[in-house]
C-alpha cells in the first residue's frame, strides 16, 4: 500500500531522506544521530548530526531513570540546540533508539521533533552523503527544564498493573516468543537479567516491526490504523500503554500511535519487561 | 620460541598472561586517550574485512553459523601449520555491531601463530582493556561473542587431533 504522509496524523513529525538531504545546512534544525551500536555513529553519520547516546546521555548513572532536567539542559547547550531548534532523529535499528531519544527529548518538554522516515540504513541505502567529520556546534544555552512529563507520556510500573486490572489498553511490541515467555531475551540478544518470561495479564502482542515497511519507513496511517484501532481496541477516549524490555522498541510504537495516529494519551512504560519480569509480586500471563 | 611465550625478569619461561601481539595491542589500546581510542576501535573494525579468508588457503576447520546471540552470521575459519600454530579468518554479515568487527580483526591479528590450546586457554578479561568500560554494556555484550568462536572452532581442532591420536595409540 502506497504511503501517504499527509494522512498521519501529524505529518510534520516525519522528514524524509530527500527533504532532509536538502536541509542539512538549515540552521533551524539540528540532526540527531542515536543508535544501538555505540560506534556506529564514529563509522560515519549524516553531514551535521549530533550523537546522543541512549545510556550515556540520557540515562542517570547511579539511578534507573533519565538524567534530571538539568543534565538535560546541559546535553542539549553542549549540541547546540535551544528550544527553538527543530531535533530531527534518525539512527539504526529501523530508528528504534532514535524514537527513544526523541520520547526522552518530549519527557523533557522539547516539542520540535522528527524522525528522519527510514532512519539510518534507509539513507544509507540510498547512497546518500556520509561524514565521519564531527560537527563543530556553537553551544547554546538550553534552560533548564521546569519538569519532565513523566507523568504526561511515561508509566510506571504500578500504572501499568493498574492498566492491566482495568482491562485496559497494554500493548506488548516484543517478539511473539517472548511474549509467549519461550524466550526471555530478544532473538538475536543476549539474556539481560530477565528471571521470568512471558507478558503483563491482558497485554496484546503487536511487535514494533509490524509498523514498518521493508525500507524501515512506516505504514501508511490506513494500514496503522487497521493494526492499532481495529487490531488491538487501542482508542482515543481510553488510555494506552507500551512496552518492551527497556522501552526502546517501546519508543518506537509510542511514536507511531502519538504522532502517526494522533492518541494524546499513549504512555511509554520504559521499566518494561527487565522490571516486570524480575518484580516481586508482579502478574504473569503465558500463552500459546 | 611461540609468539605466545615470554620470560620472566629473571629470563625463567613463565605462562604468558596474553599472547605477545594481543599485548601489544592492549597496550596500545591503554595509552590511548578515550577519544583517540574510539578512533583506533573504529579503524579496526573497518580491517574486520581483511581478516576474510583469502583465494587459495585452506583450512582444516571452517565454522560459519547464525546463532541466536549474534545479530547476523559470523563465519570462522581455522588453519594450523605445520608448526602446530593457528591461524584465524573470519568472515561477518553486514549487521555485525561495529565493537564486534573490531574485536575480530583485533583478535585474528593478536592470536595469529598462537597454538589451539593457547588460545583455548585465553582469559577474556583482556576485552574491557581494549574497549574500555563506558563501551562494554550489556547490549555490546557480542564482542565477547568472537572470542567465544575462536576458543569453539579451537576446541574442535584439539579433540580431533586427541581422537586421532588416541587412535593410533
Amino acid at each position: 500500500m502506497a504511503t501517504n504522509p499527509s494522512q498521519y496524523a501529524h505529518p510534520e513529525a516525519l522528514v524524509e531522506t530527500d527533504w532532509l538531504e536538502q536541509h542539512l545546512d538549515d540552521k533551524n534544525i539540528r540532526i540527531v544521530e542515536s543508535n544501538e551500536d555505540v560506534l556506529l555513529y564514529d563509522t560515519g553519520h549524516i553531514p551535521g548530526a549530533v550523537h546522543i547516546d541512549w545510556r550515556a546521555d540520557l540515562q542517570d548513572a547511579v539511578i534507573r531513570d533519565y538524567i534530571a532536567p538539568d543534565k538535560f539542559a546541559e546535553l542539549c547547550s553542549k549540541n547546540g540546540i535551544t528550544p527553538d531548534t527543530t531535533c530531527i532523529f534518525y539512527g539504526d535499528k529501523a530508528n528504534w533508539w532514535a524514537c527513544y531519544a526523541l520520547w526522552a527529548f518530549r519527557l523533557f518538554g522539547h516539542e520540535k521533533v522528527k524522525i528522519l522516515n527510514g532512519g539510518r540504513d534507509k539513507w544509507k541505502a540510498e547512497g546518500r552523503p556520509m561524514t565521519k567529520e564531527k560537527p563543530s556546534v556553537a553551544k547554546t544555552n538550553y534552560p533548564t527544564p521546569k519538569k519532565r512529563f513523566d507523568k504526561e507520556i511515561r508509566a510506571f510500573a504500578d500504572e501499568a498493573l493498574a492498566q492491566s486490572q482495568a482491562k485496559k489498553p497494554l500493548i506488548d511490541v516484543r517478539s511473539p516468543g517472548e511474549f509467549k515467555g519461550e524466550i526471555t531475551h530478544m532473538p538475536e540478544y543476549p539474556q539481560e537479567g530477565v528471571l521470568r518470561g512471558g507478558h503483563i495479564p491482558g497485554a496484546k502482542s503487536v511487535p514494533w516491526k509490524t509498523a514498518t515497511k521493508e525500507d524501515n519507513t512506516f505504514k501508511s496511517a490506513d494500514e496503522l490504523k487497521k493494526i492499532y484501532l481495529e487490531g488491538c481496541g487501542v482508542t482515543p477516549d481510553k488510555d494506552t500503554i507500551v512496552y518492551c524490555r527497556i522501552g526502546e522498541r517501546s519508543s518506537h510504537t509510542w511514536f507511531v500511535l502519538t504522532y502517526l495516529l494522533g492518541l494524546n494519551n499513549v504512555r511509554n512504560y520504559d521499566g518494561s519487561w527487565t522490571e516486570w519480569g524480575n518484580k516481586v509480586g508482579a502478574p504473569i500471563e503465558k500463552s500459546a | 620460541m611461540s609468539d605466545c611465550g615470554k620470560l620472566d625478569e629473571l629470563g625463567n619461561a613463565a605462562p604468558p598472561e596474553y599472547p605477545d601481539k594481543l599485548n601489544k595491542i592492549i597496550h596500545l589500546f591503554e595509552s590511548l586517550p578515550e577519544e583517540e581510542r574510539r578512533e583506533t576501535i573504529v579503524s579496526y573494525s573497518e580491517n574486520a574485512k581483511k581478516q576474510e579468508p583469502r583465494p587459495g588457503e585452506k583450512f582444516q576447520l571452517e565454522d560459519v553459523r547464525k546463532d541466536e546471540e549474534c545479530m547476523d552470521t559470523v563465519g570462522v575459519y581455522l588453519h594450523v601449520d605445520e608448526n602446530g600454530k593457528a591461524h584465524i579468518r573470519m568472515t561477518l554479515g553486514p549487521e555485525v555491531q561495529t565493537l564486534t568487527r573490531a574485536m575480530t580483526a583485533i583478535l585474528c591479528k593478536g592470536l595469529d601463530g598462537c597454538t589451539p590450546q593457547e588460545i583455548v586457554d585465553l582469559p577474556s578479561d583482556f576485552v574491557t582493556r581494549i574497549v574500555g568500560a563506558e563501551l562494554v554494556r550489556v547490549r555490546s555484550q557480542t564482542i565477547y561473542y568472537v572470542l567465544t568462536r575462536i576458543k569453539g572452532i579451537c576446541r574442535v581442532w584439539l579433540n580431533r587431533q586427541r581422537a586421532a591420536q588416541a587412535q593410533v595409540a
